[in-house]
């Protein structure tokens, strides 16, 4: 049985460890391996926690033997059932999935982050420990099983990542990280009016119970509204077109480690935020029709997103610009609302996160050498092999190009699209991935055709090559053989498809 | 059973990083081992050969677990057409490895190269060789990606912008692809090619017609017909000879054998015998017609040596379109023996590939010898360069469609079939007579590229003393001269394994 010490194991295991990171660094300091000393505590801190998930994972699935469907197990702080306004957790399929995830990922960027922002400087132990405080949240919010315990945890991690944009207090960080807050904190007020209307509905924010009573519904008007309200904040954060501007903004300005960090995790919880709440738990089957408006949305935020990624001259940017426009691609999968689309909403989680963190990590070791613009990438394959392979494949990965994983993301989404009957959706969907590929070929062209003002290789740290190397192979193992991935996400599906 | 084709996937796959620290050591060492994977391929494609020969279905199938959700096999297969197909592209892989042996040999990063080699032999080889659309799809952009490195890594000129217009133009034909290929798993639930044959038969022609075009716009990008043929001029006459001879060989043929294999043989027969399905086919003989004379005229009066060569290649492209055409129209019952026309298709992309790769070669090799590139500064040259001059010779003489030379044979299999189809359907005649027509300038642009750089008068601008080319560039020319003649004095062996193949 999954008890409640089983599901806010990982959770506590990473605030208790983040909380410890500051005076362990300040020991570490002391002692002369500090480069081997903070390796392995950082292990300690991902052994631990991914055991608690392991445990948590194998306990679920023991439940549900081979071939019966995954359980939806509600576990609350207080020991009534679905009591109406307790904090609760619920643990399905994909929350699972998504933990494993997120502590995976969360490993590899922040084994980067470790040697990108250079340990032995002082403020960087609170760096590494927001990160790990993030990840704590992220996770806390895929296990919640009410919609207030869900608001509070993502918040947390959403309002949460503004100290590691800011982390450079620079001018311009700070203005964006300013931009940044301000529309969180719209969106989280939004979101509270929304529920707060959801919950005069219902009379409660338990997921089941709201969903029921929503399905009961005569008069509908309140909770479009609040639908809206909820829709709204939640678009906000997931920076769907029209509400995007801050999210380029927010990943140029923030270092390269913590876009790696907010893209491959923030950017991804943000999607599950979305997809839960206003897919599974707002608009039960018959209640609302809003198909035909998120696939508008959609489209918007593929044709919006490529086309700014198409003029910007930054690189950085651009990878920020190509974010939007993954929104749009995962849009089209949540739109179908088929199984294929979920499939392929929760495999684009995956391999967006790590396509997108591979290649801020990558730009981050470019901009190490002050190189920036598409000018300043002049002849840098010949300068930087490496990172420079690890950037096209990125690149190639996010165009579709098999056997990357990023084919299999589009081919999942857009099959979805065409099943529901939303062919013109995928038809721009692979449009604009056309473009996409044009665009960042331009980067590639850049890369290895001109020649670079100043000759000679530049050494490329090894340390950071590793963490960049290990998402290189995930994105071609993953792509060539994406069953590893199908095989957690299919009873995942299952489950979802046949929510009572 | 022994799992011949996973290997043909696996030992390049493996080979890679032994390719590339072979190279670093000594890159004719990498070379001659990129030759032998691809000589090793081409013995367990052989091996295929006797059970298409004489099993009752014709064909060697491999099954292996790949993405079960996607009701996606790992299925290698091979019949008679992919099983030819396959067997010439790795000739002429072992063929542009041996003549990189001296042709790059002053270039930088070879390991590099013959890694990218031996990455791009799988998408070359892979395509043939699969039933499954979505491991089709994986092979026809690996074949593009290592390419748009190889050309722009060590091609002429301003090789990045070609490599770059290669790139764009063929990824948006193979977007368009995928647009189909989804449809296909869409509407009748499989990725298996003859599964998905022997659905969309029960399917509304009305979903299928749009299937149907969007595949076979997509692959005629690839297949560089007019009037998407934009990229192959740049490309062909960019790239470094070896990977010419591939481009021009083995990557435009893979358009005109999808055509064949996914658009006319799969999704066609549901639309067969409609007015649309007869439009479809007249369709495409306009555009195989405008073509080979957009390509043959061009050439007549190009002046660079590859880009002669490489306009050819959309004219001989025009006649495989013409030939695929000719595809039976009427209502497909039963099985579906294989008609000259298609059987003289198929066998004219194999000896195109070896022609066209023989004439790539031996430019290649002129080129090299004499850094020039304009025809009208050369001149003479059969005297200082006499093996080469026998090569082009028995090339170009190929390509412009003469007795005993391979291209013949298949030239006058398609026109034997094009009058077959006449009989039933008039509106052939004209588009067979301007067929007809446009041997008679691939001859004659054949002979003006011979005369110009062989006969009469040496010209001043050649200082350079001109030698013959040197060994390894010899043997991969000997290699497919011998082909040349061969295949066209006796093409039975090709001609018997295309025949097995039936359609349904």
């Amino acid at each position: 049985m999954v008890g409640i010490v089983d599901v806010v194991l990982p959770i506590i295991s990473l605030v208790i460890f983040a909380l410890l990171t500051l005076p362990v660094f300040k020991a570490i300091r002391k002692t002369q391996h500090r480069t081997a000393l903070t390796l392995i505590w950082f292990s300690a801190v991902f052994l631990v926690s991914g055991a608690a998930v392991a445990n948590l994972a194998s306990q679920y699935y023991s439940l549900a033997p081979e071939g019966t469907a995954l359980p939806f197990l509600n576990i609350t702080l207080t020991g009534t059932p679905l009591a109406d306004f307790s904090s609760s957790f619920m643990i399905d399929g994909i929350s699972i999935y998504m933990a494993i995830m997120f502590i995976a990922v969360s490993a590899v960027v922040l084994f980067y982050s470790v040697f990108y922002m250079d340990p032995s400087k002082r403020p960087s132990e609170r760096y590494f420990a927001i990160m790990i405080i993030l990840t704590a949240a992220l996770i806390g919010a895929v296990f919640s099983g009410d919609l207030l315990t869900l608001f509070i945890f993502w918040e947390a991690a959403a309002a949460g990542s503004s100290f590691l944009m800011i982390y450079k207090k620079d001018p311009v960080s700070l203005n964006s990280t300013l931009k940044y807050l301000v529309m969180i904190i719209i969106a989280s007020a939004f979101i509270v009016f929304g529920l707060s209307i959801v919950y005069g509905l219902t009379g409660s924010l338990n997921f089941w119970v709201v969903r029921q009573a929503l399905t009961a519904l005569t008069d509908k008007t309140l909770l479009v509204i609040a639908f809206i309200l909820i829709a709204t904040g939640y678009a906000i954060e997931a920076a769907i077109v029209p509400f995007h501007f801050w999210l380029p903004d927010a990943y140029t300005a923030a270092p390269s480690s913590s876009a790696a960090f907010l893209s491959a995790l923030i950017d991804q919880g943000s999607y599950y935020v979305l997809i839960r709440v206003l897919l599974f738990i707002l608009t039960p089957p018959g209640v609302l029709n809003w198909t035909f408006m998120l696939a508008v949305m959609a489209a918007l935020t593929m044709i919006v997103g490529n086309l700014f990624a198409l003029i910007q001259s930054n690189v950085k940017r651009l990878i920020a610009n190509i974010c939007v426009a993954d929104v749009g691609y995962n849009l089209v999968g949540i739109t179908s609302v088929t199984a294929l689309g979920l499939t392929g909403n929760l495999y684009f989680f995956l391999m967006g996160g790590i396509t997108t963190a591979l290649s801020f990590m990558a730009i981050g070791v470019i901009n190490h050498h002050g190189f920036r613009t598409f000018e300043d990438f002049s002849g840098l394959g010949k300068k930087m092999p490496f990172v420079s392979l690890a950037l096209v494949i990125a690149g190639l990965s996010f165009a579709g190009v098999p056997p990357f994983g990023g084919f299999m993301a589009k081919y999942l989404v857009f099959t979805a699209a065409i099943q529901a009957n939303l062919s013109w959706l995928a038809v721009i969907g692979v449009l604009t991935s056309v473009l996409q590929a044009a665009y960042l070929f331009r980067l590639v062209n850049y890369m290895y055709a001109r020649n670079p003002k100043d000759e000679g290789r530049i050494k490329e740290p090894k340390r950071l090559l590793i963490p960049i190397f290990i998402l290189v192979a995930a994105i071609i193992i993953l792509g060539v053989y994406p069953q590893i991935v199908f095989n957690l996400i299919t009873p995942v599906v299952n489950q979802l498809q046949f929510i009572p | 059973m022994f799992p011949s084709l996973l290997l043909v996937f696996v030992l390049p796959a493996l080979g890679v990083p032994f390719v590339y620290f072979t190279g670093k050591k000594s890159p004719r060492a990498a070379a001659i081992l990129v030759a032998l994977i691809a000589l090793v391929n081409m013995i367990l494609l052989f091996t295929t050969v006797p059970t298409i020969l004489n099993s009752s279905t014709h064909e060697y199938i491999e099954r292996y677990e790949w993405i079960p959700i996607l009701q996606s096999e790992f299925t290698l297969f091979a019949d008679g057409i992919s099983a030819s197909l396959a067997i010439i592209t790795t000739v002429l892989i072992i063929v542009a490895a041996l003549f990189s042996v001296d042709y790059m040999k002053e270039k930088k990063n070879l390991a590099v190269y013959y890694s990218l080699l031996t990455l791009l032999s799988i998408g070359l080889v892979g395509v043939f060789i699969t039933s499954n659309l979505l491991l089709f799809y994986f092979c026809w952009e690996l074949m593009l990606v290592p390419a748009y490195f190889i050309i722009g890594g060590w091609g002429y000129r301003d090789p990045y912008r070609a490599a770059f217009k290669f790139f764009i133009f063929t990824h948006a034909g193979a977007v368009f692809v995928l647009l189909g290929i989804g449809a296909i798993y869409m509407v009748t639930g499989t990725t298996d090619m003859f599964q998905a044959q022997a659905t969309l038969l029960t399917i509304s022609p009305d979903i299928v017609r749009w299937i149907l075009l969007s595949l076979t716009a997509g692959f005629a990008v690839k297949m560089a017909v007019v009037p998407v043929h934009m990229w192959l001029p740049d490309a062909h006459s960019e790239a470094p000879s070896p990977m010419s001879a591939l481009l021009s060989g083995v990557i435009i043929s893979a358009g005109a054998y999808a055509i064949l294999r996914l658009s006319l043989g799969t999704v066609f027969p549901a639309v067969a015998g409609t007015t649309f399905g007869i439009d479809f086919l007249h369709g495409l003989t306009i555009f195989g017609v405008i073509s080979a004379f957009f390509g043959s005229l061009i050439a007549l009066v190009e002046t660079d040596i590859k880009r002669i060569i490489a306009y050819s290649s959309i004219a001989h492209m025009g006649y495989v379109m013409f030939g695929l055409s000719l595809f039976p129209s009427s209502p497909i019952v039963g099985t579906l023996t294989i008609t000259a026309a298609i059987t003289g298709t198929v066998l004219h992309l194999v000896n195109h590939a070896v022609s066209k790769g023989l004439l790539f070669l031996s430019a290649g090799a002129i080129m090299h010898q004499t850094d020039v590139r304009d025809i009208r500064e050369m001149g003479g040259l059969a005297g200082e360069m006499p093996f080469t001059a026998v090569a082009s010779t028995t090339a170009a003489l190929s390509i412009g469609g003469t007795p005993p030379f391979a291209c013949f044979i298949s030239e006058v299999l398609i026109f034997v079939g094009a009058f077959e189809v006449i009989t039933t359907d008039n509106f052939l005649l004209l588009p067979t007579a301007l067929m007809l027509v446009a041997t008679v300038i691939s001859l004659a642009y054949s002979l003006r590229y011979l005369s110009h750089i062989f006969f009469g008068q040496a010209k001043s601008e050649v200082k350079k003393k001109i030698v013959d080319a040197p060994n390894y560039m010899k043997a991969a020319m000997a290699i497919l001269v011998i082909l040349v003649i061969v295949l066209g004095i006796w093409p039975t062996f090709f001609v018997h394994l295309i025949q097995t193949v039936q359609f349904i």
